[in-house]
């Protein structure tokens, strides 16, 4: 080639080796683009030919041989050919990184054995479905064609085998194809109804597979999961094909709690009706196995009348009963629904039973009290605190010597004894004090109020002896005593629902009373004392003071909120109707009493989680031609959404919170064309190609429609809003706009309750802190606080220091209210320093350390024992009259100079529906107090994870009665005994476990 | 340099969100006594906001930044939700924050950004931290003569600032006005492959277990860390390659380091050996930091048995430090920090002669053995050596393949290019039979007569 060979002279000079070099170099070049397409080849071909061995030639060969055979037209070698096929696929072992060898070999053959079979004669129906299997397998490798062929060939092949025999991977891919292939029938299936209106009768094209036969092989598939460990998968798949009502009947022994607890998890993630039919399945599937309590949690859950009473009346172990009996007084579910009173009329559909003595005890929690002392004595804080022990003034540092007005002081040290000897029943205030000694007379004015009121906190569900107690206020002279005495009754009975029901028999009479602040006091007392039971005769007697239109605003709100606490999450209508009829019929001058919010707050606590439910009551509110009503809107538009985590609300809210009060001045100077489109065009823009994707994860149709409705209902909510703004902007001065404080802590009351959320929330919050207006950042701090109630995270704790030396006072007061908040009931050191701190900070503002003094009050809440968080059953259960008291507290702190810096701090009391010891109490069978040993540590999340796992780390051993903080759980030490509740909270039953020997 | 710095800066400033407006009237109301009349004008004396000096957060982003952490790991819908829901918010973030600063206008952040550009002022000084003194003073030193007592402007991130640190100084008033990052070791920076190598496994001739099993440990868990938490088992931390030279082990590992995303630093077992006391640990310290912070990432130390030599006693303080380098190397391996993603590749032909603590279990999972190629292997390793070049037809590899002497892939890879350079000298465009058979003894017996086989091998 390079001409002729000088292989004689070898050693030439080097200087002619360079010149040729370049020759052989640029053929090289020339050689490359020829080389290298053989190259390439050779490449594809190593994995068919060179790089080979022996075996897999081997393998290659019988399988092209069968294939060959196939091709043939001696129909008796099929079924031989075939199995021999089967064999060999099904005998390949693969790894992780590779495809089986069989499936590769086969791949090649995949095209032509498709028109073998659909060659092939019908006569053939064995053969013709061992083939459309092996080729729904060979299928897998080409997966990415997006034609489903797996699930085609599947299908076709109609082969009655279990799927699962051809391996895990197959098992999956068929799953995963399945899914799809519902979603796109299902899309197909909406999309027909629109074909049918515009040109008569059309069937949608795409719809391959009959619901049925998509159906039945999910189940095969869902079978198969849970039989191997793969209860996410089973669960995911039945999501997908909207079926999961057919779990229950699927699951067994082993794999259920597995299955349910990831449901469970699933839900707050999920959109309606999903959501829903997963809380129905998963209580089914416990109460098939006999696990009530968590059925029955799962009812109170989803807030079902029929359901929990099924639930409850389900077990026939009166044991197990009492238990349940204890968690429904725990969630303070209404008593109607589980009995019904002697007498009484026959309520709802099917009579209730009557329920026996014992059980109707622990419905009530009547020995709440004494439990709770008991607990106090073994955790050893039943010795009382007076404020000076909170305050720790030694340690503040840099000490001032100058005092604060001592009424405020003393006002503070009222409140902190009430919180921090809450439920003890022996603080040295109130009611150790000698004979006309007492701390009420240390105070003025509504400061006596407030002062009786805590011998209610003091005395807290110990109904007998805080009557005694009491009783001798409510003949007292002065007013303020008086009605503080009836506010201390309310407060007495929150929680425990005592026979005979004193508190409305003594409460009743004072609602007509003249003196307003007597009414309120009594409205208030039988808020707090019947929060969230649902009471026809409360109904009957607040009713007519809400509709009253001689009634000062006041009365008329305050009623509302009464009804609002009672009726909390009920969707009553009749309430509903009442409270908005009274808001159209006010003159717009009353409506702007800053008592109005709390009657848009009644409306929000009666839809209290009820999702759409309010739509028609949002919808009549919004006719309303005046400012207030907007706050109102967004109080029951966050409200029935509380606690789902629902996406487009949130940022509906952040909407609302992204408007400025100066900027949309500005805006309503121009035109009016002009400016109404324009920012509303833009926004929609804007928004649209961003709208949260959640919903991309249920069926297409539902994708569309929430997304087109949330985007409708914006519009609506925009076009009012902006006339308004116009409106205001021609009478010259932007006002604050105070539904944006509204808007902010409805952030938070939607996200609570539900990790990921709550903890994005949070970012949110940082933005709503750097860029919104004086009304949002003030409420930042209480959205936070409403997040966290006694879980104080570091990372919260931090923001809130850092918030509590804002620039602007009412930042830091509702900073430092929020820190108590979180920090409530747990003696959090870290906070108490910070706390002291601050209050050295500000020793002279008297307004703020007021509000530190109560923080501190709060952290010691009930010396440790007592927590406020509205979430309980390991976190998964919110409390609705906890919410409202909480959200009745902050939501009077968007405008604390009017209330709680004002004359009505008693309104602190509210928290009290969320006061609930964070205890776990072991109780035998006779329902005696039982020591055990318990391990208690942080709850981990183990649901979806392979094994079992712990659910606590870092756990330590005690003896019951423990207390048992918010993010902590427990778990049995010993297997003596089993526990009727799996959650280890509250009052829990035990067994004792009969094959127990103390030497194992 | 600077431009980006300056943007990070702002970066951060706004995920912090000061709470309080800006500061600078701290000095002058301290003492409370104009706090009442202060009062009446509705702006408080700024408070001393808490701050926290030289808490260098080394472990991932700032607290406040990050996204909450996910489980379950597996795949299953669950996570998928949680995931979609995350990003539901940050899209809801992203809209919210475009819309206000478009509400707020850009003009207006600029004009701060200009602001501070002329506080900061230029040219700047670079100076070294030595002491923090209070909230907005400290100590610093100039790289050239004396230490000064200066202030630390309040656009100065706070959290960054720690002893010893380069900062940025005003160079008239040698205020402190940034930080700069310090940047890693330059020897570990070096380590980091930036220009992938051309070798990939299609270059590996054989070798078919030793890939699969370097795939599995090393980038699986890397790619899809859940197979191995749904299997409820810990993936491999690290893998050894050992086996006589010239069968692969480097060319695997750069085969790894073609294939994978992640980053890949590799180092020599030998470079690890320092001049002065206390370098090495410092470099294995280094190494393994670097690779931390750019996780997921392959650490890859070739002739590990440089350091990893079994421990004796010895006199010689060259060895003790080695053998330092060695324990330190140990701990970064399997020690009291979690390493997170990184994993670790080993080469050695001596593993007989390897500290039994340094591949035990835990801290390498896997050692992956590498033997001579068997016929196959010779043959497919021959292909790929010959598939550029031009052979005569009368050259029949399989003589090669079927020869008795036990060779390595490198053995294979000298006869090859022996045979080529044979036709090179003699100005052939192809390599003949002869070359080859002239080659394969030339190398054959240079190999026999280095000595007795045994010890070559």
């Amino acid at each position: 080639m390079s001409g002729p060979n000088e292989n004689g002279e070898d050693y030439r000079l080097t200087s002619e080796i360079a010149v040729t070099s370049k020759d052989p170099e640029s053929k090289d070049d020339k050689d490359k683009p020829k080389n290298g397409d053989p190259m390439k080849k050779g490449k594809g071909d190593e994995k068919d030919i060179p790089e080979i061995s022996e075996e897999d030639m081997q393998l290659q060969a019988e399988l092209e041989m069968l294939v060959e055979r196939l091709r043939e037209s001696d129909s008796k070698l099929y079924m031989p050919a075939l199995e021999q096929l089967r064999t060999l696929i099904r005998t390949s072992t693969s790894s992780m990184t590779s495809v089986p060898k069989p499936l590769k070999f086969l791949r090649p053959h995949y095209e032509e054995l498709g028109t073998i079979l659909e060659g092939w004669n019908k006569d053939l129906k064995s053969e013709r479905s061992l083939l459309a299997s092996i080729l729904s397998v060979l299928a897998m490798t080409y997966s990415d064609t997006g034609k489903r062929d797996t699930l085609n060939y599947r299908l076709g092949s109609s082969s009655t085998e279990d799927p699962g025999l051809w391996g895990h991977e197959y098992v999956r891919h068929l799953a995963a194809e399945l899914g799809e292939e519902w979603n796109s029938y299902y899309a197909a299936l909406v999309e027909a109804p629109a074909e049918k209106g515009a040109n008569g009768e059309h069937k949608p094209a795409k719809k391959q597979y009959s619901e049925e036969e998509l159906k039945g092989l999910g189940l095969e598939l869902v079978a198969f999961f849970l039989k191997h460990n793969g209860e996410a998968d089973a669960v995911d798949l039945l999501l997908e094909l909207e079926c999961i009502e057919e779990l229950a009947g699927k699951v067994d022994e082993k794999s259920y709690d597995r299955v349910c607890r990831y449901m469970v998890q699933c839900v707050p993630l999920l959109v309606p009706p999903d959501d829903r039919s997963f809380l129905e399945t998963a209580a089914e599937i416990y109460a098939k196995h006999d696990r009530y309590s968590e059925a029955l949690a799962l009812a109170v859950q989803m807030n079902d009348r029929t359901l929990i009473r099924k639930y409850f009346d389900a077990p026939t172990n009166p044991v197990m009963k009492k238990q349940l009996a204890y968690f429904l007084a725990r969630s303070l579910t209404p008593l109607s629904w589980v009995h019904t009173e002697e007498g009484m009329e026959k309520e709802g559909d099917g009579p209730c039973p009557q329920q026996p003595e014992d059980i109707l005890a622990c419905l009530g929690s009547v020995k709440l009290s004494s439990h709770f002392r008991a607990f106090g004595k073994a955790v050893g804080v039943e010795n009382p605190k007076v404020p000076d022990d909170i305050y720790k003034q030694h340690l503040e540092p840099a000490r001032t010597t100058a005092a604060v007005t001592s009424a405020n002081a003393n006002l503070a040290s009222t409140f902190v004894n009430a919180f921090v000897n809450a439920g003890f029943g022996n603080d040295k205030l109130m009611i150790g004090a000698t004979e006309g000694n007492s701390w009420i007379y240390k105070n003025k004015n509504e400061g006596m109020k407030s002062a009786t009121a805590s011998i209610g906190m003091s005395m807290l569900w110990d109904s007998e002896a805080g009557i005694d107690h009491i009783d001798k206020y409510s003949y007292s002279s002065e007013e303020h005593i008086k009605a503080g005495a009836l506010l201390a009754m309310g407060i007495l009975h929150s929680s425990i629902r005592t026979d005979p029901d004193v508190a409305f028999a003594l409460l009743e009479e004072h609602v007509d009373s003249k003196s307003t602040e007597l009414k309120v006091a009594a409205i208030n007392g039988i808020a707090i004392a019947y929060a969230g039971s649902q009471r026809r005769d409360i109904l009957e007697k607040l009713l007519p003071h809400v509709a009253d239109e001689t009634n000062s605003m006041e009365v008329a709100a305050m009623a509302a909120l009464g009804l609002g606490f009672v009726f909390v999450g009920s969707g009553d209508g009749e309430i509903a109707s009442a409270v908005l009829q009274t808001l159209m019929e006010r003159e717009p001058a009353q409506l702007e009493s800053e008592w109005t919010v709390f009657m848009g707050l009644a409306l929000g606590l009666i839809f209290l989680s009820t999702q759409d439910a309010s739509d028609a009551t949002i919808e009549t509110l919004r006719a309303i031609d005046h400012p207030m009503a907007e706050t109102a809107v967004c109080l029951v538009d966050v409200c029935s959404y509380a606690g789902t985590g629902n996406v487009l609300k949130i940022q509906d809210m952040l909407h609302i919170c992204g408007e400025h009060a100066d900027s949309q001045k500005k805006v309503a100077k121009e035109p009016e064309a002009a400016a109404a489109p324009a920012p509303e065009t833009s926004e929609d823009n804007m928004m649209n190609p961003r709208a949260p994707t959640s919903n991309d994860a249920a069926p297409a149709p539902e994708a569309a429609a929430p997304g087109a409705t949330g985007a409708a209902a914006e519009g609506e909510a925009d076009a009012p809003a902006a006339e308004e703004e116009e409106e205001e902007a021609e009478e010259g001065e932007p006002k604050p706009l105070r539904h944006q404080a509204v808007a902010t802590l409805g952030i938070a009351l939607i996200a609570m309750g539900e990790d990921i959320g709550s903890e994005m929330a949070l970012r949110q919050f940082q933005h709503l802190m750097t860029y919104g207006d004086q009304p949002i950042r003030a409420s930042v701090p209480l959205a936070l606080a409403l997040l966290s109630a006694s879980n104080p995270q570091l990372a919260i704790l931090d923001t809130l220091s850092k918030y509590s030396h804002d620039s602007d006072l009412q930042v830091a007061q509702n900073a430092i209210l929020a820190m108590g908040i979180v920090g409530a009931g747990t003696n959090n050191a870290r906070l108490a320093q910070m706390l002291r701190a601050l209050s050295s900070y500000y020793h002279k503002e008297a307004e703020t350390l007021f509000m530190v003094r109560i923080a501190q009050g709060l952290v010691h809440m009930g010396k440790g024992t007592i927590g406020l968080n509205p979430f309980y059953h390991d976190r998964q259960v919110m409390h609705r009259p906890a919410v409202a008291g909480l959200l009745a507290v902050l939501v009077s702190f968007t405008d604390s100079k009017s209330f709680v810096l004002g004359k009505h701090h008693w309104m602190l009391y509210w928290l009290v529906t969320a006061m609930y010891p964070q205890f776990l109490i072991t109780l035998d069978e006779e329902i005696e107090e039982k020591a055990v040993t318990v391990r208690v540590g942080q709850a981990v999340n183990t649901v979806g994870l392979a094994g079992t796992r712990h659910g606590i780390s870092g756990f330590q051993t005690h003896q019951t009665p423990v207390r048992i903080g918010t993010g902590e759980r427990a778990e049995l030490g010993t297997n003596e005994f089993f526990p009727y509740q799996t959650v280890l909270e509250n009052f829990v039953i035990l067994r004792k476990n009969e094959a127990y020997s103390a030497e194992d | 340099m600077l431009n980006a710095f300056s943007l990070s800066f702002f970066h951060h400033n706004m995920g912090q969100t000061p709470s309080s407006a800006a500061p600078g009237g701290g000095g002058a109301g301290k003492d409370g006594k104009d706090g009442g009349k202060d009062k009446k004008q509705q702006s408080k004396w700024e408070p001393p906001v808490p701050t926290r000096v030289g808490k260098k957060k080394r472990k991932g982003p700032d607290a406040s930044n990050r996204l909450p952490a996910v489980f379950p790991s597996t795949r299953c819908k669950l996570k998928m939700l949680k995931m979609e829901r995350i990003k539901d918010y940050l899209l809801m973030e992203e809209e919210f924050v475009a819309n206000q600063a478009a509400q707020a206008g850009e003009d207006r952040q600029a004009a701060d950004r200009t602001k501070v550009d002329d506080l900061r002022g230029s040219p700047m000084d670079v100076g070294s931290l030595e002491e923090i003194i209070d909230d907005d003073h400290a100590i610093v030193s100039s790289g050239h003569g004396p230490e000064y007592y200066v202030g630390i402007m309040s656009f100065v991130d706070k959290d960054l600032l720690e002893p010893g640190c380069t900062v940025l100084l005003h160079h008239r008033t040698h205020a402190i006005v940034g930080v700069l990052a310090d940047d890693a070791d330059p020897m570990v920076s070096m380590m980091k492959v930036d220009k992938a190598p051309t070798e990939s496994y299609a270059d590996i001739g054989g070798l078919e277990k030793q890939i699969q099993e370097i795939k599995e440990s090393v980038e699986l868990p890397l790619t899809h860390p859940e197979l191995y938490e749904e299997m409820g088992v810990n993936p491999p931390k690290g893998v050894i390659l050992y086996g006589v030279p010239g069968t692969g082990k480097t060319l695997l590992a750069k085969a790894v380091a073609n294939q994978t995303s992640a980053t890949f630093l590799r180092i020599v077992g030998s470079e690890l050996i320092q001049k002065y006391l206390g370098d090495g640990p410092k470099l294995v310290r280094e190494l393994f930091r670097v690779a931390e912070e750019n996780a997921p990432s392959i650490v890859f130390i070739d002739e590990i048995d440089a350091i990893g030599t079994k421990r004796y006693d010895s006199t010689s303080g060259g060895e003790r430090e080695i053998q330092r380098t060695m324990l330190e190397l140990l701990n970064q391996l399997d020690g009291f920090d979690n390493r997170g993603d990184v994993k670790v590749i080993m080469a050695t032909n001596r593993i007989e002669t390897l500290d039994p603590a340094l591949i035990r279990p835990g801290r390498i999972d896997r050692k992956i053995e590498f033997l001579l190629p068997n016929a196959v292997e010779k043959r497919h390793i021959l292909k790929l050596l010959t598939s550029r070049m031009t052979l005569a037809d009368d050259v029949d590899l399989e003589e090669l393949v079927a020869m008795k002497d036990d060779c390595s892939g490198a053995d294979l890879k000298a006869i090859v290019s022996e045979a080529g350079m044979l036709a090179l000298r003699e100005r052939r465009m192809r390599v003949t039979s002869a070359d080859f058979t002239a080659a394969r003894e030339r190398v054959m017996d240079g190999k026999k007569d280095d000595g007795p086989a045994g010890l070559y091998l």
